[in-house]
């Protein structure tokens, strides 16, 4: 496989995914939406996936482990999502909200 | 004499046997019983033989032989064998002789009852164990034998279970030895670890060769003393065998002669090369046995069974054995052990016809019976007089041995003197028993009705054994040992081992001084008992406070009780406590309530707050990732 862009170092990829990762972390814990909480979480494993890309180019580029594993991340991504989003609905149906410090009737 | 292991082995079938199929048999099964301990007991004969012919060859150390028992490949194999010489030939004469005796007259004293062929299955094995006991080369083997006759004595003396008092002595006798017992594993497992055998006589070599360290020696010697002492009932552990005759009669003659208390007078014989090494040893047999004797010898003036005087006469030649060992004459012990086998046996047997007569014990119930029991009475008497050791009953000869033993031995002579003291007073408690069951006026009349002689069954082997206490002492002469194909007659046939065989000798000062004192018991006895034994009577007023104290046996089974009340009963109760509040209330109750506790505690983490949890996740990640890079440095 072809060297993307020899001008641009590994770091700066590492940079923007962590960069990616702590926005996600502060979305899932300021929100108060589930929706947004969902969107965060998604930021965190688009940072995770670009890890895992740039690690495999930069280090690897004969093997495909990294990608591949990338794809795999996408494909729990969607799933994930379906699921967390039919969630999401039921709550809203049943309780007329998505704030999820309004359900908590899992208290002690 | 390599085949030995089939004495005991013919019992234990017998025992199985029983046990499982008795109830089908005919007769109960005692037949069988009795069928294979008279086989154990011809089987003595040819060993005999072979142990005689051995020691004409000449230098014969007991003979050997042993199977693989236990085998840790690298680390030890434990053999278990038999090991046969004179000593252990004396123990299964007299074993299956008074086994075989007491059988045949269990059946006449035993008919009808309840558990018959329980009685029967159990009397098999404590003889079975008695001969494994005496047969066993190793210390492991004995201990398991020396258990099973402990066991065997408690299920027996225990017999009549609905009776509290039979339960209640046979409960002490089993843990009056098991205390004795302790120390006899203790002094086995530290001879083991000294010598990496069992073996006794490879133990015993060891010793002699001095490559026992000697603090160890001096403990393992004490230990195993204290086990013989256990089962021997001396003196600080004879308060069970007076409470063991409330077994049935048969059983405390079978006790008291040949299975079970003389099984710690043989350990000492036994192993008494290994105690005299141990300085001091000799010395501290000797005191227990002289202690048990003049213990035994007052005691026994004043008790009222007459069970219990022939139980307090049996403590009584147990001291005196165990002097004669503590003086180192193992022959005089041995011969001693022989004839007393059979004299013991004879007056507890008789004793058990007088009970079977006139179902009486106590002797101011009894009284004026001589003419009514013709066989019974003239046996209890020949058993009484060798008792005494008048001359020429068996007890006469064993028993000058003794003495002569003790005055050749090297501690002196206070111990002679004490053993001098104590001939008259057991002439003088013999004669009263005898004069107060069968002469002078009948006490209880209704008992005295309906006396009436045994049958055969029972009294055959009493006659038997009052020849033999006639007569037992005599193979003590050369010419009676050489006719009875014992080389060099009796001392030289039982101890020939080191020193080379030893002669009998009459030594006459002493053996005229010990008929002399014992008639002189004899004469005491028949003038404070005859006719209304208002002389005894006046003697105890005399001096009430020391009949009280022979009467209640110096108060040390009271001692005993109040110690186990304020000292045993205490420390349990301080166990209690401790189970109760340490370990229930704190540990298994505390335990409990602390979780649950905690688990209150952290409930409240459970907000049900999803960004609470999400901040959770976050922090626990950070603090992993930190302690990980901490790690890693």
């Amino acid at each position: 496989m072809e060297v993307v862009n020899q001008g641009v170092p590994l770091e700066h990829f590492l940079m923007l995914s962590a960069v990616l990762f702590s926005i996600g972390v502060y979305g899932v814990l300021a929100r108060r939406n589930a929706v947004l909480i969902l969107m965060s979480v998604e930021l965190m494993l688009n940072a995770v996936s670009i890890n895992l890309v740039a690690f495999a180019v930069y280090t690897a580029p004969s093997l495909f482990v990294g990608i591949i594993f990338a794809v795999f991340v996408i494909t729990i991504a969607a799933a994930e999502v379906g699921l967390a989003l039919a969630v999401v609905l039921r709550v809203f149906r049943n309780r007329g909200t998505a704030n999820v410090d309004e359900v908590a009737s899992l208290k002690w | 004499m390599g085949d030995a292991w089939v004495l005991p082995a013919l019992p234990v079938a017998g025992f199985v046997f029983l046990l499982v199929f008795s109830p089908w048999l005919p007769r109960k099964g005692d037949w069988l019983a009795i069928g294979l301990m008279a086989a154990s007991f011809v089987l003595v004969i040819p060993i005999g033989k072979d142990v005689a012919d051995a020691i004409d060859y000449g230098n014969f150390h007991g003979h050997a032989r042993s199977w693989q028992w236990m085998n840790v490949p690298g680390y030890i194999e434990i053999r278990m064998g038999t090991f046969v010489d004179q000593i252990t030939l004396v123990m299964l004469f007299c074993v299956t002789l008074i086994g075989l005796l007491v059988m045949i007259y269990s059946t006449g004293y035993m008919k009808g009852d309840r558990r018959y062929g329980w009685f029967y299955a159990i009397i098999s094995l404590f003889v079975a164990s008695m001969l494994t006991l005496v047969l066993a080369d190793n210390l492991l083997l004995l201990y398991f034998a020396w258990e099973l006759v402990g066991l065997c004595s408690m299920l027996l003396i225990g017999y009549y279970n609905d009776k509290p008092s039979a339960a209640e002595a046979a409960k002490k006798a089993f843990i009056t030895t098991r205390i004795g017992d302790v120390g006899l594993l203790i002094g086995v497992i530290i001879l083991f670890t000294q010598t990496h055998t069992f073996n006794i006589q490879h133990i015993i070599v060891e010793a002699e060769a001095g490559r026992i360290h000697r603090e160890w020696l001096t403990a393992a010697a004490v230990c195993i003393f204290a086990g013989a002492c256990g089962k021997s009932a001396q003196f600080p552990l004879h308060v069970w065998l007076p409470d063991a005759m409330e077994g049935p009669t048969p059983v405390s003659a079978l006790i008291h002669a040949a299975t079970m208390v003389v099984a710690g007078v043989y350990l000492v014989a036994r192993m008494l090369p290994l105690m005299e090494v141990v300085r001091g040893m000799p010395e501290l047999i000797t005191g227990i046995g002289l202690a048990t004797t003049m213990l035994a010898a007052f005691i026994g003036l004043a008790q009222r069974d007459i069970k219990r005087v022939v139980a307090y006469s049996t403590l009584n030649s147990l001291g005196l054995m165990m002097v004669a060992l503590g003086s180192g004459a193992v022959g005089a012990a041995m011969l001693y052990l022989f004839t007393h086998a059979f004299f013991k046996a004879l007056l507890f047997l008789s004793a058990g016809s007088v009970i079977h007569a006139t179902e009486r014990q106590e002797v101011d119930k009894l009284g004026g019976l001589w003419s009514k029991l013709p066989i019974t009475a003239p046996v209890f008497v020949v058993g009484a007089l060798a008792m005494a050791g008048l001359v020429p009953f068996s007890g006469f000869w064993a028993k000058d041995e003794i003495i002569v033993g003790i005055r050749n031995g090297h501690l002196g002579n206070f111990p002679l003197a004490l053993i001098l003291i104590s001939l008259p007073i057991t002439a003088l408690y013999m004669t009263r028993v005898v004069l107060l069951t069968f002469f002078g006026e009948p006490k209880d009349e209704h008992a005295y009705e309906h006396a009436h002689e045994s049958a055969p069954a029972m009294t055959a082997p009493l006659v038997l054994l009052a020849v033999l206490a006639c007569i037992s002492g005599f193979v003590v002469f050369e010419g009676v040992g050489k006719a009875l194909g014992f080389h060099s007659g009796w001392l030289g046939f039982v101890y020939n081992l080191a020193e080379g065989p030893e002669k009998f000798h009459v030594n006459w000062g002493l053996a005229i001084s010990s008929v002399v004192l014992v008639v002189a018991g004899l004469a005491g006895g028949v003038w404070l008992w005859s006719g209304e034994a208002k002389r005894a009577e006046r003697a105890g007023a005399f001096s009430p406070l020391t009949y009280q104290l022979l009467l209640h046996r110096f108060y040390i089974d009271e001692a005993y009780q109040l110690a186990i009340n304020y000292v045993v009963l205490a420390a349990g109760q301080a166990v209690a406590w401790f189970d109760r509040a340490v370990v229930n209330d704190a540990g298994v109750q505390g335990t409990g309530e602390a979780t649950s506790f905690f688990g209150w505690l952290g409930k409240f983490s459970q907000t049900g707050k999803l960004p609470n949890y999400a901040l959770a996740i976050v922090i626990g990640v950070v603090v992993i990732v930190l302690v990980a890079f901490g790690y890693r440095g």
